[in-house]
């Protein structure tokens, strides 16, 4: 496996603060991995579908908004609906506790919160993407 | 210098005080880090004396002054909280419109001076709660605004004279933020002059930090600018455009940088007024700024007594004004940044000693986050902490009863003046890359921002930037649950409102004001009459906002970081 791995950053719907989604990009990118940053406004239409066309091994939201349990459980749903179950998910940002349960349930690998360490999130990336190998 | 007189011999006795008195505690115990840096590069020295002010080359007169005075170092009123207390504002918004006005009434009832009003992201960029990008946003991070009706029922059994100010954030669609409240105060039988409007709109900061712009770069300073030329000549008493470092700071510019592209981005909006023919004098105490540091307490002291220095300077040297108003920077800020998720009862004490630094620094308009902002929506009660923070600031420990409490110290001054001097340069940064528009095409602050953000990030993960609870001396990992959550019902509620005003609305009058507004937008006209005529008309933010996309297009930010980042 030496490929490097592929990773898409993005943030879904319209809350536009994206340092942290930079940060981990940059953090990412720094431990060898190849990042796609998707930017600002997408739809879970959009990421997926940005998701297949580079190949990715794994794409990771951020989100603030409050509204990750529309677009978290849409974007699992186009994953498997475009036959695309294989690419991994994980997301950062405010999201309840409550809620986290109930989206790890659904198939969300891992969500960070604010606060989090750069070093914990690479090191699951990497742990999550060797394992499957 | 000369008027802090230092007393004859003084370095021999600081010299002697270090060997014989220094130099043996910190043999016996070292200082507990090697270097005592600040989040903006500022290094802090173990102790200020009368020499710094030496070396800074204090003078009492030209670099402090008198509050009221140019360079209004010490503040902007003669006599500062002793006959203008500064003013507590609320930022409040969720849900629907109704359900908001009971928490509006309740913030007025507890002694809130201002109301802010938090849109919902959708409102924000310019999409109807109806729009296919509004879906799962409605109502979320700020209350749904589709149309005046939505203004009438909020503001509902509250007079807007009641207020000290009213306000909303309206940074990418001025004018009709601006006419949304002009057509309000019409339904409450008042004219501009009963009334106070204060606005964000800053659109220039969206393009770096925050995100919720709509139209390109060029098109949307003209959207700002149009809103201060109008309230230049009709509402002058109003405060149509706040300058924001407080998102560019909080992005990772750090306070100074932040502070310095503000800065030039107004800059920018006066530029084009200028050219419009609007005289400076006429224009410049029509803008205000919105500071922010949140890294160091006497930072934001000094931060705030620079950032007057600066701006004043800016105003007479390069633009020549001869009123002080125009020179005379007034200040909001906004106590928050360091709350954390876990053991969020904590983050009571950090937005009271970050209030009380933006208090010593000398603030007009000031608002508290609520404590358990970091986990959603502010319930009640921390809504009302937040409000009697302020409250307890201002009345109860002599905090406020006198001007400057700290000018003169040895540190505060010495501070200010290398921040002061940090500022300016910045500000001549951007100015040297063709000003505020220029440098955010050439991505100059962007870059600043970033390389901010990662050192910052850097620092937290090897624990040199302390957070209580969460990087040292924690016990607690569980994040607590938001307690208050938007019921997903008041989406479908607030799209039925915007279908019946819809129907029950003229429609010709409706298009015959947006094609006014298209017939402006694409001329030089100010935009702020037709789009107060389609506000009036019940068009819906929406539609002005697409007629306007319809000429000046939509900005698009798509970007990659490519291989290997950057």
């Amino acid at each position: 496996m030496n490929r490097k791995l592929r990773i898409l950053i993005g943030k879904v719907g319209l809350d536009g603060h994206e340092v942290g989604a930079r940060v981990v990009a940059k953090a990412l990118a720094d431990a060898g991995m190849e990042v796609i940053y998707a930017g600002l406004r997408q739809t879970p239409e959009m990421i997926v579908r940005t998701a297949i066309e580079e190949g990715v091994d794994l794409i990771g939201i951020s989100i603030l908004s409050g509204s990750h349990m529309t677009f978290f459980p849409e974007i699992l749903r186009l994953l498997n609906r475009y036959d695309a179950g294989d690419i991994h998910f994980i997301a950062g940002g405010i999201i309840p506790a409550e809620d986290v349960q109930s989206l790890k349930a659904m198939g969300v690998k891992e969500i960070f919160p604010p606060e989090t360490p750069t070093s914990v999130i690479v090191d699951f990336v990497k742990e999550l993407l060797s394992v499957g190998k | 210098m000369g008027d802090q007189s230092k007393p004859k011999g003084f370095e021999e006795i600081q010299k002697a005080w270090e060997e014989q008195c220094l130099g043996p505690a910190l043999e016996a115990r070292p200082e507990r880090r090697e270097k005592f840096l600040t989040d903006i590069g500022l290094k802090i020295e173990r102790i200020y004396t009368p020499s710094d002010l030496e070396r800074i080359d204090f003078n009492c007169r030209e670099d402090l002054g008198f509050p009221g005075q140019y360079p209004f170092t010490r503040g902007i009123d003669p006599a500062m909280y002793r006959n203008n207390p500064w003013i507590i504002r609320a930022y409040s918004g969720f849900g629907e419109p109704k359900l908001c006005n009971e928490r509006y009434k309740k913030l007025i009832a507890w002694g809130a001076d201002e109301i802010v009003m938090a849109v919902d992201l959708p409102t924000q960029v310019g999409y109807d709660s109806d729009h296919l990008m509004a879906k799962g946003e409605v109502g979320k991070v700020g209350v749904a605004v589709d149309t005046l009706r939505d203004m009438e029922i909020l503001f509902e059994d509250i007079p807007l004279n009641t207020l000290r100010r009213v306000s909303m954030l309206g940074n990418s669609f001025g004018p009709t933020a601006l006419a949304l409240f002009i057509a309000l105060g019409e339904k409450q039988g008042l004219k501009p002059d009963d009334f106070v409007v204060d606005l964000q709109n800053d659109i220039l900061k969206e393009y770096v930090a925050r995100g919720t712009y709509i139209f390109p770069v060029r098109p949307s300073v003209r959207v700002t600018a149009d809103v201060v030329g109008y309230c230049a000549r009709q509402a002058r008493h109003w405060y149509p455009s706040t300058l924001c470092a407080n998102h560019i700071n909080a992005a990772g510019a750090g306070s100074t940088k932040a502070a310095a592209f503000a800065m030039a981005n107004g800059v920018c909006y006066i530029d084009r007024l200028l050219g419009s023919g609007y005289k400076i004098d006429e224009i410049a105490p029509l803008f205000s700024m919105f500071l922010d540091e949140r890294a160091d307490f006497f930072v934001a002291i000094c931060h705030f007594r620079a950032a007057r220095k600066v701006w004043a300077r800016i105003m007479k040297d390069r633009f020549k004004a001869q009123d002080p108003r125009s020179m005379a920077l007034k200040i909001t800020a906004y106590s928050h940044g360091g709350e954390t998720l876990l053991e969020p009862i904590n983050n009571i004490a950090r937005i009271t000693l970050a209030a009380l630094a933006y208090v010593l620094g000398g603030v007009q308009f000031l608002y508290n986050a609520s404590y358990d902002e970091v986990l959603g929506t502010p319930t009640e009660e921390a809504a009302k902490i937040a409000v009697r923070i302020q409250q307890i600031l201002a009345q109860e420990l002599g905090i406020a009863n006198t001007v400057d409490p700290l000018g003169g110290s040895y540190f505060i001054e010495t501070l200010t003046s290398q921040i002061e001097k940090q500022i300016l340069e910045e500000f001549e940064k951007v100015e040297a890359k063709g000003g505020a528009v220029s440098a955010i095409e050439q991505g100059y602050y962007l870059a600043a921002i970033m390389d901010g953000a990662n050192a910052r990030q850097r620092s937290f993960d090897r624990g040199e930037r302390v957070s209580v609870g969460v990087n040292k001396w924690k016990t607690e990992t569980k994040i607590p649950l938001g307690a208050f959550r938007i019921d997903p019902a008041l989406e479908k509620m607030q799209v039925e409102r915007l279908n019946k005003v819809k129907k029950e609305r003229n429609g010709k009058r409706v298009q015959e004001a947006l094609a006014y507004v298209r017939e402006t937008a694409g001329g030089e006209g100010n935009l702020v009459p037709p789009t107060l005529e389609a506000v009036r008309a019940y068009a819906t933010i929406g539609e002005i906002c697409d007629v306007l996309r319809g000429v000046f297009g939509e900005y698009q930010a798509r970007e990659y970081f490519g291989k290997g980042g950057r």
